[in-house]
Formats: C-alpha cells, sequence, structure tokens
C-alpha cells in the first residue's frame, strides 16, 4: 500500500469514501424499513418490486451493504483517506463480534452440518448436561474474532466482522438459501420456523447493526463516528418502538371505529350513536351497543373516586402538614408505594373473599367500586403528598405570620396551591381503574346481557357490565360471532381511558408550564 | 437505612411505667390531641371509636354496618359547625389510620387465607408439580415458572428497547420531539391490558398458531411479547424521567472538557441515572409479573405440568395471575386458598421489587444531590 499519499477529510478520495458511506447507510436504513413492513406483514415473500422479489431486493440490498462497509474499512485502514480512527474499536464492538461470530458457527456447526441436538432432555424435562459437541468450537471462534476484533485498528474491527456478517446474512437471503421454501424444525420444543419469518427478523437484526457501523465509517471513526453511530441505532430503535405502539392504537381504530360509529348521525334532534346508546336489542333492525357497559364503567369510576379520593386526600393532608416527618410517614410512603404496585388480581380475590360474602353474597357493582377504590387509593396519597409537599414553606410561613389558623392555611392556602397535581394524579388513577379488569371478573361481573342500571340510578347491590369486562366476556364467549363487535368494544374502551390519560397529562403540562413562568 | 432506636426508645424495667408514659404522650403528639380541649376530645374519641365499630361490625355482620356508622357521621358533622380547626385534623387523622388499616387489612387477609394451604403442602408447593381439586393437591411450581418465562421474555423487549428510547428521547431528540413523543409515550401507557390481550388472542394466537405451526392455541412467546410491548412506555417514562434528574451541570463539565454528546451520555448521564433506570426496570418488572388479563386470554390455562422441555417458549403453561383470575368459579375451601397462596407469592414478589426500586431510586436522588 502506499503509505506515503496522505490526503486530507476534503479531498477526492475523501469525499468517495464519505459518498460511499452515505450510500452504504441509506441501504442499511432502507433495508430496516422494508424488513419492518414485511414484519408487519404490509408485504409479503410474494410482493414484488420493480419485477424483483422483496426477499431478493432485501438480500441483494444487505449484501452490497456489508461489501461496501467492508470496502470502506480497508480503503480507511490505506490511510488515502483522512480518517481518525482510535487504536481498537472497544470492548463493546468487540464484544457483538465475538457473539455474532459465535453464533454463526454455531449455528453452521449444528445445523447445516447437523452436528448433535442442542441439549439432552432429561425424564422431568429439564434440559441436562453439557451441548454437544459443537459448541466448544464455536465459541473458540467467538473468541478468536472477538480477540481479534478488539486488537485491530477501529477502522478495521468496526467494519470487518460487521461487514461479513451483514454480506453472508445478505448472500442467503438474495440466493434463496433462507426463503420461502426455507423451514427449521426445531425438534425439541414444538415449533417449526418458516423462511417467511426468519428472513423479516434475520434483516432487521442485519440491518440494524449495519446502520450502527456504516454511521460509524461515514464520520470517519473515532468519538464522532461513535456519537453518529449511538444516535442512529439508538434513533432507529425509538423510532421502532413508537411505530409499535402507533399501530396499536391504529390497529384498534381501524378494526373498530366502523361498526362503533354504525348509524352515527347528527341531526337537528341530537346526536345519534346507536353503538353507545344502545344495550343488547334482540332485534334484527337495531344494532347492539354497549350502553350498559358504558353506564357501568361510569358508576364504577364514580364510586371508586368518592371512597378514595376523600380518604387518601384526607390522608395526605395529614400525613404531610400534621404528621412529624419520621419513621411513621416513611413506613405509610414505603408501604403505599408497594400497594401500588401490587398486580390487580390480588385485590380482585381481596374482594372476592372478604367483600362479596359481605355485600348480599353476589357479585355486586358495589363490590366493583370498593375493590377499585383500594387500588386507586394508594396512588391518591401518593400523588396528594406529592402535590403538598411540592407547595414551597414559604406560602405556609407566611400565612402563619399573618396569625391565621394552621387549618385555615391549609384549606385556604396549601390545599388550593396543591390542587392541579391532586386532580391530575386522580385523573390518571382514573384512566388506569376504568380499564381494570381482573378484578371486575371476580367480584362484578353480571351476565353478558345484563343491564347497570340507568344512568342516574345505579343498581348497587346488582351485578353490572363495565367496558373492559365486556371485552372479556365476548373473548370468553369465543370470537365467532362477534369479532367486529369486539374490535369496536375494544376502539371505545380505549377512548374512554386514552381521553382521561390525555387529560391528566395535558392537565400536568399546563399547570407545569404555568408553574414555570 | 434506618439507624438503631434511640437509648430511651427500649422500656427498661425500672422505666416501664415512664417509658409508657412517654410513648402515650409521643401518640397524643402525632394526632394532636393535646391541642384539644376536654369536650372536643371526647367528640374525637367517640368518632374514633364508632369508626372502628363499623369496620368490626362489617366484618362480622355485614348487615348492620351502616348503624355505628351514623354516629360518626353525626360527631363529624357536628364537630365540623362547632370546631372546624380541631375536627378538620382528627378527621385526616381518621382517614389516615383508615386508609393504613384498610391496606393492612388486604395485606394480612392474604397470608392469613393462604396459611392453611402452605402448611398442607409444605415447601414443595414453589417447586412441585401437580394440580386437582379432588385431590386436594394444589402445587404453584408450574404457575411460577410460567410466570418467570413471560416475565423473563416481556422484559428482554421493554428492558433494552425502554431505556434506548429514554436515552434518545431525553438526550438526543430536538426539543420539539420531546414535547410530542413524551405525553404520547405516556398517554400510550394507558392503553388497558385486556386491549393487549384482545389483539394478542384475536390476531396473534392465531397468526403464530399457523406460522410457527405450534399444536396449541397461544404460547408463552406471544404472551411474554404482548406483555413486553404492554411495559414498554412505563420503562421509557420513568427511566426518562431518571435520566432528566441528572443536574445539567454534571453533564456541562463533561462537555467542557471536550467530550462528545455521546461520550457525556455514556460516561456520566446514563451512570449517574443508573439507579433510575435500574428502578425503571424494575417497575417494570412488576407490571409484567402482576399483568392478568392479558396472561389469562392469550395462555390456554394448563396448571398441571410443567411445559415439555422446560424452556420451550411455544408450550402454552399458566401464570399466577391467571391461575388466579381462571379459577376462581369453581373454587372453594382449600382451593380457594390455594389461589391466596398464589396472591401471596405475587404480592410478596412485587413488594420486594417495589422496595428494593424505591430504595434504589432514594440512593440515587442522595448521591444527585451530593449526599452520599
Amino acid at each position: 500500500m502506499t503509505g506515503t499519499l496522505t490526503v486530507s477529510r476534503d479531498g477526492v478520495g475523501a469525499r468517495a469514501f464519505t459518498d460511499l458511506g452515505t450510500g452504504v447507510l441509506g441501504v442499511a436504513i432502507l433495508s430496516f424499513l422494508l424488513a419492518v413492513t414485511l414484519l408487519l406483514q404490509w408485504t409479503g415473500p410474494g410482493t414484488e418490486v420493480f419485477g424483483v422479489t422483496v426477499f431478493s431486493v432485501l438480500g441483494t440490498g444487505l449484501l452490497l451493504g456489508g461489501l461496501g462497509l467492508v470496502v470502506e474499512g480497508l480503503v480507511s485502514r490505506a490511510g488515502v483517506v483522512g480518517t481518525t480512527p482510535d487504536h481498537t474499536p472497544g470492548l463493546v464492538t468487540a464484544t457483538v463480534a465475538a457473539v455474532a461470530a459465535a453464533a454463526v458457527a454455531g449455528l453452521f456447526l449444528s445445523q447445516t452440518l447437523g452436528w448433535e441436538g442442542l441439549w439432552f432432555v432429561g425424564p422431568a424435562g429439564l434440559p441436562i448436561g453439557v451441548p454437544a459437541g459443537w459448541s466448544p468450537v464455536a465459541l473458540l471462534v467467538g473468541s478468536a474474532v472477538g480477540a481479534l476484533t478488539a486488537t485491530a485498528r477501529e477502522d478495521l474491527g468496526a467494519t470487518l466482522p460487521f461487514g461479513g456478517l451483514v454480506a453472508l446474512g445478505g448472500a442467503l437471503i438474495a440466493t434463496g438459501a433462507i426463503g420461502v421454501g426455507w423451514q427449521w424444525n426445531l425438534h425439541d420444543v414444538s415449533a417449526v420456523i418458516h423462511g417467511a419469518q426468519a428472513v423479516p427478523f434475520l434483516a432487521v437484526v442485519l440491518s440494524l447493526v449495519l446502520t450502527w457501523a456504516a454511521a460509524k465509517a461515514r464520520e470517519g471513526f473515532g468519538a464522532q463516528g461513535r456519537e453518529r453511530a449511538a444516535f442512529m441505532f439508538l434513533g432507529l430503535i425509538a423510532f421502532g418502538m413508537l411505530s409499535v405502539l402507533a399501530l396499536v392504537v391504529t390497529y384498534i381504530t381501524v378494526r373498530g371505529a366502523g361498526r362503533a360509529f354504525q348509524g352515527f348521525a347528527v341531526g337537528l334532534d341530537g346526536i345519534r350513536w346507536p353503538f353507545v346508546t344502545n344495550g343488547t336489542t334482540f332485534g334484527a333492525e337495531t344494532p347492539d351497543g354497549v350502553y350498559p357497559s358504558i353506564v357501568g364503567t361510569v358508576w364504577l369510576v364514580i364510586g371508586s373516586v368518592l371512597f378514595a379520593v376523600p380518604l387518601g386526600v384526607g390522608a395526605a393532608v395529614f400525613l404531610t402538614e400534621y404528621a412529624d416527618q419520621g419513621r411513621f410517614t416513611a413506613v405509610v410512603e414505603v408501604a403505599t408505594n408497594a400497594l401500588w404496585s401490587t398486580p390487580s388480581i390480588v385485590f380482585g380475590l381481596f374482594g372476592y373473599a372478604l367483600l362479596v360474602p359481605r355485600i348480599g353474597n353476589r357479585n355486586t357493582l358495589l363490590a366493583g367500586m370498593l375493590v377499585l377504590g383500594f387500588m386507586l387509593l394508594p396512588l391518591v396519597i401518593i400523588t396528594a403528598r406529592e402535590s403538598l409537599k411540592a407547595v414551597p414553606d414559604e406560602y405556609r410561613d407566611a400565612s402563619a405570620a399573618l396569625g391565621v389558623s394552621r387549618w385555615s392555611t391549609i384549606r385556604s392556602v396549601v390545599l388550593p396551591a396543591a390542587m392541579p397535581g391532586v386532580i391530575t394524579g386522580i385523573v390518571l388513577g382514573v384512566g388506569r381503574i376504568a380499564g381494570e379488569t381482573a378484578p371486575l371478573i371476580l367480584v362484578m361481573a353480571g351476565g353478558l346481557n345484563q343491564d347497570s342500571g340507568s344512568l342516574f340510578s345505579p343498581d348497587l347491590l346488582q351485578g353490572g357490565q363495565a367496558l373492559p369486562y365486556k371485552l372479556y366476556a365476548i373473548i370468553t364467549a369465543g370470537i365467532s360471532g362477534s369479532s367486529e363487535f369486539g374490535w369496536a368494544t375494544a376502539f371505545v374502551l380505549l377512548l374512554v381511558v386514552l381521553g382521561f390519560y390525555a387529560i391528566g397529562i395535558g392537565s400536568r403540562l399546563y399547570f407545569r408550564r404555568k408553574l414555570n413562568e | 437505612m434506618t439507624g438503631p432506636p434511640d437509648a430511651d426508645d427500649r422500656p427498661t424495667d425500672a422505666g416501664i411505667g415512664a417509658w409508657l408514659a412517654t410513648q402515650r404522650r409521643r401518640s397524643a403528639a402525632v394526632v394532636g390531641v393535646d391541642d384539644l380541649d376536654g369536650r372536643a376530645r371526647v367528640l374525637a374519641t367517640v368518632a374514633g371509636l364508632s369508626l372502628a365499630a363499623t369496620a368490626v361490625v362489617f366484618l362480622l355482620a355485614p348487615g348492620y354496618t351502616l348503624l355505628p356508622l351514623a354516629p360518626f357521621v353525626a360527631i363529624a358533622g357536628y364537630g365540623w359547625i362547632a370546631y372546624q380547626s380541631s375536627t378538620a385534623r382528627i378527621l385526616t387523622f381518621l382517614a389516615t389510620v383508615s386508609a393504613v388499616a384498610t391496606l393492612g387489612l388486604i395485606s394480612v387477609f392474604l397470608f392469613v387465607q393462604a396459611a392453611p394451604v402452605f402448611e398442607l403442602m409444605g415447601p414443595s408447593i414453589l417447586w412441585g408439580s401437580g394440580w386437582s381439586q379432588a385431590q386436594e393437591v394444589f402445587h404453584l411450581g408450574p404457575m411460577i415458572w410460567g410466570t418467570v418465562m413471560t416475565t423473563v421474555i416481556a422484559l428482554s423487549i421493554a428492558a433494552p428497547f425502554g431505556v434506548a428510547g429514554a436515552v434518545f428521547i431525553n438526550e438526543i431528540a430536538p426539543d420539539w420531539a420531546r414535547e410530542v413523543v413524551k405525553p404520547g409515550v405516556e398517554i400510550l401507557a394507558g392503553i388497558p391490558s385486556i386491549v393487549y390481550g384482545f389483539i394478542g388472542f384475536a390476531v396473534l394466537n392465531t397468526w403464530a398458531k399457523i406460522e410457527f405451526e405450534i399444536p396449541t392455541l397461544g404460547s408463552m412467546l406471544i404472551a411474554g411479547v404482548v406483555i413486553g410491548v404492554m411495559a414498554l412506555p412505563t420503562v421509557v417514562s420513568v427511566a426518562e424521567d431518571a435520566l432528566d434528574s441528572v443536574p445539567r451541570p454534571m453533564k456541562d463539565g463533561a462537555l467542557a472538557m471536550g467530550a462528545t454528546d455521546w461520550q457525556t451520555i455514556k460516561s456520566i448521564t446514563i451512570p449517574a441515572a443508573f439507579s433510575g433506570i435500574s428502578a425503571a426496570v424494575l417497575l417494570g418488572m412488576g407490571r409484567a409479573i402482576g399483568e392478568t388479563m392479558a396472561a389469562t386470554v392469550i395462555l390456554c390455562g394448563v396448571t398441571e405440568r410443567y411445559p415439555v422441555p422446560l424452556y420451550d417458549p411455544f408450550d402454552c403453561t399458566n401464570t399466577l395471575t391467571a391461575l388466579i383470575a381462571g379459577n376462581y368459579g369453581a373454587a372453594h375451601g382449600i382451593t380457594l386458598r390455594a389461589l391466596f397462596a398464589a396472591g401471596v407469592v405475587l404480592f410478596v414478589t412485587v413488594t420486594v421489587l417495589s422496595l428494593i426500586s424505591q430504595y434504589v431510586e432514594r440512593r440515587m436522588r442522595r448521591r444527585l444531590r451530593g449526599e452520599a
């Protein structure tokens, strides 16, 4: 190689190097997006782009991207472009390379060459013994690659192993070696992995690896390169995560909104919304709705708030304003935090064994209210205490200096100042209990089509409906006839619960901003 | 955390009377009864007694619950008009006592109900397998294993993605994106679990059965993945708060030394917020363990045996939560108590997790304030 030729970063060679880097990075991100569409089944193995199947496009892209990365590493090592690599690619990079190499070697030896199964399976289904002969070899390969990577200069260590890995994977996909007809029978666990699922998963992993390595190379390695690589990688992951969450909401809306808004009309005589205002109609001409469940949910929320809020806020006022801050308040705080994370089904079990036999010995709306109230209580105490503590002591001191009594200070100074926080906490808690199902199955559930009394007079001592329970009842009744109805119920439930959350979080932002002004 | 008790807290033989008097004075000081005049003190006592009587009557003869409650309401109403300030203090104290008593009752009740089953089965209840109402054999082993499996799968999704998301939102995303994404994620934390369960049941179960040729409908893998996605916003939100609480000057110091943003994040911000981030993961773990509905509707509820082989994520076992939700209906007597045993295992696990995460979080706050 020509060690004498040194070119600064603005030379022609350096520009070509950056261009190649941009190209590889672009291929990596496009492959990631394409693989995600495959995972979500927006495209399938049969989908064609310009007459070529998606799998071929993906495989070829990854193959070229991987090779491009290798070229970048070699060019940078040759010293013809002004990159700034470190002496070593770092421990994280070496570890990733080692794990990848071990996995490739292990899979090749055990699956392609058919070298012994994964585990010996003992009598009770317990995996005993050691993995068969291939595993030491795989470990050896892994450690060798890891050691080589760790000792190489950064521009080689951060490109060659990963470029090679991605190119190998791309070649397997492009040639159809792992493709539509391919399948992997996991003998000891009862499943078969087909090419149609394996390819998208493989492609997502490979394209993430390629993005990371390519971003590093494009910036010329070093601290700048690592920063760019980390930001790209985290960005793609965050994007993927948010897309999944957004997809959940979108999916429910798409499947459920049609049925939920069936017959919806705004006329002179008001709004007509059969799905929300009808119960089970037993008639063909009017569509069924979830009116009883909505009424039940409304009353559940009202009942649990009436139970938990006075008790919780009262306790918070005492603990914060009157009691000495010491062991007692600390213990109460720890206990309420622990109870807030206690699974809802445990509260349900408590209600089932203690409340139900004492309230009419049947499932009742009242029992449901009380159990949800118990669940809400710790949150109200926690958030109310936090808001009360956030009120500056100057307020209390100023009021006391004017000769105002303690209770008057609390009533007219401290509580109003803490109110926004308290209300926000309650709204968020209500959002959670409005979507709560598990305890209701145990303590409140009536028949599938039972009413919950009217909107104005609840039947406290009867079983009732609630939106989340209705959805559960639809699931247990079998999906056959009522799939659409189920999606519509899920949609309305989502509207109600996310509505509470949006109000709570919106008001918290509003008050926080107002406080900061 | 808390030091040894003060010397004067410990009763000695000689000073026991004086000690009792101190304690009484102290508890009176907590309530603030000392400040009340005679009549108010009587009213406070009667109100408290009537409330206690209400609780006892509800537990023993629920039909008459409202009778002892009546004097309390009357006293509270009279007191509010006559001695508002004292009444407010007494009422908030009684609210505290009731809240603590209620929450304490729930915990104690769980243990009391479950005790006979732990006695019947011995410690093997935690790892043995076999569940039969007829033979009165109740082993929780398979359910505990199912909970462990689904939780591990869920965490392997929620922890890395959640933390990565939090780092991105807090440190990398531009301001306008953070303003939109942070509240968005918090709202998404509210999606009810039954909705996730419905998606898992109606879409993913069938998909997995066809695509992976799984013999049963419903597998721990699907349940774990769904629970992981469900716990994701919680982890993101709490981890982001932890990153946000790292004081600005700490980061500025690193940047001033010429570190890049990423070096600052990697070597300053994340280590400083590490406790808070692990608290976030523990919280997500608590949610995953306690998740009921998704597990109930996705899994098929095999209670008698471990999966074969043990690590098979495509097999269909059961979780502790789904065991309770699925079996309470036919349960009475000792079977119901066995469900309480499952509740106790859940309660203890989640409480321990919560205690650890609270401790870790408090330690982080102390450290960031430079006190330790």
